[in-house]
């Protein structure tokens, strides 16, 4: 796969931002709204395979939507929908999103892989996860009380990656770990509600 | 909950209201008069969501939500009642999480609209003051577009199976009872039809039932049309994990079907006859009749609405929402009946306070199942572009023709977090 060069990226974005001309200005709130279909009203996720972005730090949000549709970021279907959207509609949904409740799934794991998975995380994970994934910035989701099945997933999509991963000490760091260890990761984040 | 009686079912809404009430929650009881009184009729992939989403962006609104039946049975997922995959009750919702959001929600079937006076009459209830109305009935079959085809006939030997219930059980015993060495004849209607790929997953889920139990059958699929949702994807993904037991015969090849003989199990084109051990004929399709006799239908049989809005072309203060409305671009699915069930409560919670109708946003994403490591999607992205709903170019699409086992094998898992999430986007 080639990588794109800012120069084409910006000339993407541009005929994308070209082409998204409907009428009028739509609002965070009627943008977001079609999000739940998949990810559960206001973001929170009752599906397993389907993460919630309830709460999600805004910046990780834009970077991430933007990410999709450009395709820095594989997907099966993120990126034949984030092509529909602005950078301007991109960032009222991030605030939409951002402003919500986090909600943690309500199921217990397996402790004993919860418990493996600590242990990768404090000493892989921890700088920039912090407080068991609880902490966020716009480079690092919650991970805290996230669906291990997508945890586990997007954990197996970065390691497919390596050092393309974004960002590239994630990369680095996962493409170490074995299946094992991605799942008891993902058991370990989704315990610690 | 098939056995829960009307009685019931009032009761226990009536307990969730009053609940709701004693927690100083906004409520249908409260002493406050309400600023506008939504009736919203259907409870399916449309009317449920007007109903929720008018409840959360406006609780001053009063919303009623009248359906007929005391429990939901959904279409999506329905095909793989067919396989054995699943049962009915995993596609079972009931109305109680609407309930607890303080809307009322009352089994009834509605029976009448009366536009200019603004009220719809039930059969049990009697009438239902509105000031706006929201009908999401869904479709009505045009069961005389097939010479000697009825609708004592579907519930009896020839089902359609497109409205997921007892007709979906009807056709699995039949698959069930066939001989090894059977046919099984899907007769797939013209556009436009609910669920545009529901036909050739279906045609799959068939398949793999037979694949495991009756090796040697085949299921044919007689088209009126010449070409079908996804189509690429789905032959490739027959051809793969079937082989050559599904035959798609087009319409233009001699699919399209003029009558059908039930005693002889025969079908007939203008060219050929065919015969079948098992015949799933779905119908051609037009809006519910309640649409139609309430005069929201135009000459094609659907109802003509303004896209931003969703009120009807016909009627003033009457919405229509999802499959039998006419939408633009959008295909009729349950997604779709989705994203439109927002942008009309956004409609109504706008006029109702003397705003204007919101620039609106749709969306639609359809999996299909062709086997349980198998899935594959469309969705899209529209707008609206004067006065209709267009794609937006560039975006949508469907799965990649060349996607690898793992991304076929996740998009199954996405189909089924799509299904419990729209599902509790309706339902809680």
């Amino acid at each position: 796969m080639h990588r794109l060069s800012p120069w084409s990226v910006g000339l993407a974005a541009l005929t994308l931002s070209l082409a998204v001309q409907g009428e009028g200005i739509r609002s965070p709130t009627m943008l977001a709204y079609t999000c739940a279909g998949c990810h559960g009203t206001n973001g929170a996720s009752a599906g397993e395979y389907m993460p919630s972005i309830a709460g999600f730090d805004k910046g990780y949000l834009v970077t991430v939507l933007d990410d999709y549709r450009t395709g820095l970021r594989p997907s099966t279907i993120m990126g034949r929908i984030m092509r529909g959207y602005s950078d301007q509609e991109i960032a009222a949904i991030a605030s939409f999103f951002a402003e919500q409740p986090w909600v943690s799934t309500d199921r217990t794991v397996d402790a004993s892989q919860a418990h493996r998975g600590q242990e990768i995380h404090d000493t892989q994970c921890e700088t920039c996860h912090g407080d068991g994934g609880r902490e966020q910035e716009d480079e690092s989701p919650r991970l805290a009380g996230q669906w291990s099945e997508y945890t586990r997933y997007a954990l197996e999509n970065c390691r497919a990656q390596g050092k393309r991963c974004d960002p590239r000490k994630m990369g680095e760091r996962v493409m170490k770990l074995s299946d094992e260890d991605l799942a008891a990761l993902a058991q370990y984040y989704e315990s610690q509600k | 909950m098939s056995g829960t009686t009307r009685r019931s079912f009032l009761r226990r809404s009536a307990g969730a209201a009053a609940a709701a009430s004693l927690l100083g929650l906004p409520s249908i009881l409260a002493a406050a008069p309400p600023k506008a009184r939504v009736v919203i009729v259907g409870g399916g992939y449309g009317g449920t969501i007007a109903a929720k989403y008018i409840r959360m962006m406006d609780p001053g609104i009063r919303v009623t939500l009248i359906e007929k039946n005391g429990a939901y049975v959904s279409c999506p997922l329905s095909n793989e009642v067919l396989s054995g995959e699943r049962d009915l009750d995993s596609l079972t919702f009931d109305y109680r999480g609407l309930s607890r959001r303080g809307i009322a929600v009352v089994q009834d079937e509605v029976v009448e609209i009366d536009p200019a006076q603004s009220f719809v009459r039930g059969k049990s209830s009697g009438r239902y003051n509105y000031d706006k109305l929201v009908v999401a009935p869904g479709i009505a079959f045009r069961f005389d577009a097939i010479e000697g085809m009825s609708e004592a006939l579907a519930d009896e030997t020839i089902p359609h199976a497109w409205k997921a219930g007892p007709q979906t059980l009807l056709l699995r015993r039949q698959l069930e009872a066939m001989p090894d060495g059977g046919v099984c004849a899907i007769v797939a209607p013209p556009n436009p039809f609910r669920c545009p790929p529901g036909p050739y997953e279906r045609a799959a889920q068939i398949a793999h039932y037979f694949k495991q139990h009756k090796p040697r059958s085949k299921v044919l699929i007689l088209d009126a049309k010449d070409a079908f949702s996804k189509q690429g994807l789905f032959q490739a993904g027959w051809k793969a994990h079937y082989g050559d037991m599904i035959e798609w015969v087009s319409g233009a090849a001699g699919g399209v079907i003029e009558s059908i003989d039930p005693k002889g199990m025969t079908l007939s084109g203008p060219v050929e006859e065919f015969k079948a051990d098992v015949i799933n004929l779905i119908p051609h399709q037009k809006a519910s009749v309640l649409a139609q006799e309430a005069g929201l239908t135009n000459e094609t049989g659907w109802c003509p609405v303004n896209q931003q809005t969703f009120e009807s072309s016909l009627h003033p203060n009457v919405h229509v929402i999802g499959d039998a409305a006419i939408a633009g671009a959008m295909p009729k699915s349950g997604y779709a009946a989705n994203s439109q069930g927002k942008v009309c409560a956004a409609a109504v919670v706008a006029a109702v306070n003397g705003g204007e109708a919101p620039a609106p946003s749709y969306v639609n994403t359809c999996y299909s199942i062709i086997a349980p490591d198998h899935g594959i999607s469309v969705a899209g992205v529209y707008q609206l572009q004067d006065g209709k709903i267009v794609e937006v170019a560039g975006a949508g699409g469907l799965s990649p023709a060349d996607a690898d086992a793992r991304t076929r094998a996740i998009e199954v898992q996405f189909a089924l977090g799509w299904f419990r999430n729209i599902t509790s986007d309706m339902f809680t």
